[in-house]
């Protein structure tokens, strides 16, 4: 049963500043999630007709897109049970996504045969990045439809498929509601409407920080020693445009959070976006070239300055700046 | 990636903030004390450790070599408690990875079992096995390993090929070398490195033992040294103590940040919730020795250390004074009753997962797939961590640090060395 979200509506009147979180949930969060339900859906839909690697790979890049547009939300539903993990396991700075995937198919391990089984899984051997193997990689993706391997790409798929879901109906069932009731006796996730937008704020910052330094500062490297193998999903061609269908995702959530509309931040938003497209690269391969790896520096930089204009625009709105985040540390 | 910072508080106005009977400096000076402490003992341990490492290569046994064992797993006692101060003070951050450095490709030291796999997209020198080999090509550079010396592991080997899993340093090589490859799995067991890997003549197994003790030695001493070098950066006029106390606001948010960083994105996030989620036996912060449970018990101790103000030497006598509990208290009671019991409730948390695995449940049993008691008493702990974190960042508003925070106009949090 859809919970109607009128109720919501009526509990966000309580004062401007909450404008922005309602404004977030509904016109980016709740479509975001919705989104990903949709696309991964189809990817397991499209699995169990035809699981081969040249039929699924539209619906994998469509699923891949939903995901990379709201991926820096890192509250509520997709932290539990290690679901942002088992969608994406990246970066994977110690190669277990190759060691796991390897293994399993080595042993034609069964866990590929029901919902909870897989469940069970290494996140390693799970998610969208799995499937960026399966669907590209030389030692898997000319694979046959009897084969495990297939049997292995619909578990994947179905996987995704149940996580989604089950994303989106904890949002729309509980999680909005522990929102929009921040400071209200017996929420003991948020003690007041100033928590929801600390941390709503710091899933803005701290993704912008994701793509400045893990999209591209891990196929950046160092300037001795580049690593464009280490681009994500680059087997799928996919690295530019992740980072681009982030920067769309976070541009639009920065402006739904935003009390008025952020002239400051979409502009540098924008100055960001425009460079990465103009990269014209879709793996981040040019950064072993000295002109190349310059221009890779210039989209990094634009991006850690969008970080600095939402601080002082958006963040000093709502008073709050960024919160503790998955990122600090190692 | 740590959280915003303030820089300096230039205006005045920005930094109007209430009036306290703590004074700042004073809890500021008790954490310096803490760490000049606790980096002096951790100093002491090793050096004691240096001393059981002499003892085995002189005269190799499974005595000694059990011995040297313990001096380890003694030195990680104090050590473990210092991580509380590494993410908020920036001189310690840099220097970590020296000594602490994990998760590791240990082929780069020693043999290693053939399950281990080879040379990877991510390490060309995962096996490369120095101690077998005399010379070797790293980066494209021939390099003369005849004598393993405290310079080569440093300045060539470490983190050799800009790879941060090429740890030839600190305590996790030194455990390495002590236990060897835990080949367990997630059953029962830890490293099992026999004594006569440091065996002279023809006793000596998996060849090379001279070589090896090489390295042991030269990883002894190196650690020794950098805990000499840091526990000297706290004492009175240290950079560490000085930078901590220059700034009294950005010094009591240093220990904010150093208690949430580690408490949440470290500890909860990157050391315990990814080997869950990974079933990986090696997803354990001491996996060669099963030495995780403490490592996990005394981080989460030394971030209540600095909280509290008071932390208890290796000689038994205890180091404490005005803490920054008492500040926070001042400014909200509430909010330093719930982080005061948020911190307990971890050490309860911590403490369940250290019993039971001296009771024989170790850590990395735990991982196991499907093993869901083991994945609730590690959950528990992730739990009590994020609970934490989140009366931390309330603490940090109660003292009003983010308000000064977002006006600077700079941020401390240095955009990462690739932006300069």
């Amino acid at each position: 049963m859809k919970r109607s979200l009128f109720p919501l509506l009526i509990a966000f009147l309580a004062g401007p500043a909450t404008a922005g979180v309602e404004d977030a949930i509904e016109t980016y969060i709740l479509p975001g999630y919705a989104r990903l339900s949709e696309a991964t859906e189809t990817l397991a839909n499209d699995a169990a007709t035809d699981c081969t690697a040249e039929g699924l790979r539209p619906a994998y890049r469509d699923a891949f897109d939903a995901w990379a547009r709201i991926g820096h939300l890192r509250i509520g539903p997709v932290e539990e049970q290690g679901r942002v993990l088992a969608i994406e396991f990246w970066p994977d700075v110690r190669g277990m996504a190759d060691r796991t995937i390897a293994g399993l198919i080595a042993d034609a391990d069964p866990a590929v045969e029901s919902e909870a089984g897989f469940a069970e899984v290494s996140v390693a051997g799970r998610g969208l990045m799995a499937l960026d193997r399966l669907l590209n990689d030389e030692a898997y993706e000319g694979y046959g439809k009897e084969s495990y391997t297939c049997d292995y790409v619909v578990a994947v798929a179905r996987d995704l498929a149940r996580m989604a879901f089950e994303i989106e109906a904890e949002w729309r069932d509980g999680y909005a509601e522990t929102l929009a009731s921040a400071g209200d006796a017996g929420n003991t996730t948020y003690l007041s409407e100033r928590e929801v937008r600390q941390a709503l704020f710091t899933a803005l910052s701290s993704g912008l920080e994701f793509d400045a330094a893990q999209r591209l500062g891990r196929p950046l490297g160092t300037f001795e020693r580049p690593r464009p193998e280490r681009a994500e999903a680059r087997r799928s061609g996919l690295s530019l445009a992740l980072l681009v269908a982030s920067l769309e995702g976070l541009r639009d959530f920065a402006t739904a959070l935003a009390l008025d509309t952020p002239t400051e931040t979409r502009a540098a938003f924008d100055r960001a976006i425009a460079a990465a497209r103009d990269l014209d690269d879709p793996v981040f391969a040019l950064v072993d070239d000295p002109q190349g790896r310059f221009e890779v520096e210039i989209v990094q930089q634009r991006i850690e300055a969008a970080r600095q204009v939402a601080a002082s625009e958006i963040g000093t709105a709502l008073g709050v700046s960024a919160g503790f985040n998955a990122g600090d540390g190692d | 990636m740590s959280r915003l910072l303030l820089v300096s508080c230039a205006s005045t106005a920005l930094c109007a903030l209430p009036a306290l009977a703590t004074e700042k400096g004073d809890i500021l000076g008790t954490y310096a004390d803490i760490a000049e402490a606790a980096y002096g003992d951790s100093l002491v341990a090793a050096e004691a450790l240096g001393d059981a490492v002499a003892e085995l290569l002189d005269a190799p046994s499974a005595d000694t070599l059990a011995t040297a064992r313990q001096a380890w797993l003694r030195a990680r006692i104090p050590y473990q408690q210092t991580e509380a101060f590494r993410f908020g003070n920036p001189i310690v951050d840099d220097w970590e990875g020296k000594v602490n450095a994990w998760p590791l490709d240990e082929g780069l030291m020693d043999y290693v079992d053939p399950s281990y796999g080879g040379a990877t997209d991510e390490n060309a020198y995962a096996a490369l096995d120095v101690i077998a080999n005399p010379t070797f090509t790293l980066s494209g550079e021939e390099i003369d390993a005849t004598e393993i010396t405290p310079a080569l592991l440093r300045d060539t080997l470490h983190e050799a090929d800009a790879v941060e899993a090429n740890v030839a340093t600190g305590y996790h090589a030194i455990e390495f070398l002590l236990w060897g490859q835990d080949l367990n799995g997630t059953e029962a067991g830890a490293g099992a490195r026999p004594w006569t890997d440091y065996a002279t003549g023809a006793d000596c197994t998996h060849g090379n033992c001279d070589r090896r003790g090489e390295y042991l030695r030269s990883a002894t001493t190196l650690l020794v040294d950098d805990l000499a070098w840091m526990a000297d950066q706290w004492t009175a006029g240290g950079a560490a103590r000085e930078a901590v106390l220059a700034n009294e606001d950005a010094g009591i948010d240093a220990i904010l940040t150093g208690m949430g960083s580690l408490s949440y994105g470290e500890q909860a996030g990157e050391r315990m919730k990814l080997g869950i989620l990974l079933n990986d036996p090696e997803e354990e912060h001491d996996c060669f020795s099963d030495n995780t449970h403490n490592s996990h018990y005394y981080d989460a101790m030394g971030i209540r250390n600095v909280y509290v103000g008071s932390y208890a030497r290796i000689d038994g006598t205890v180091v404490s004074g005005p803490s920054l509990s008492e500040l926070v208290a001042e400014s909200d009671p509430d909010v330093d009753a719930a982080l005061r019991a948020d911190l307990d409730h971890t050490m309860a948390e911590m403490g369940r997962i250290k019993a039971v695995a001296e009771a024989g449940f170790s850590y990395d049993r735990m991982l196991a797939r499907g093993n869901s008691d083991g994945e609730a008493l590690i959950t528990n702990a992730i739990d009590a961590l994020i609970a934490q974190t989140r009366s931390i960042e309330r603490a940090v508003v109660a003292l009003g640090l983010d308000q000064i925070a977002f006006q600077g106009s700079e941020s401390l949090d240095d955009p990462n060395a690739v932006f300069q």
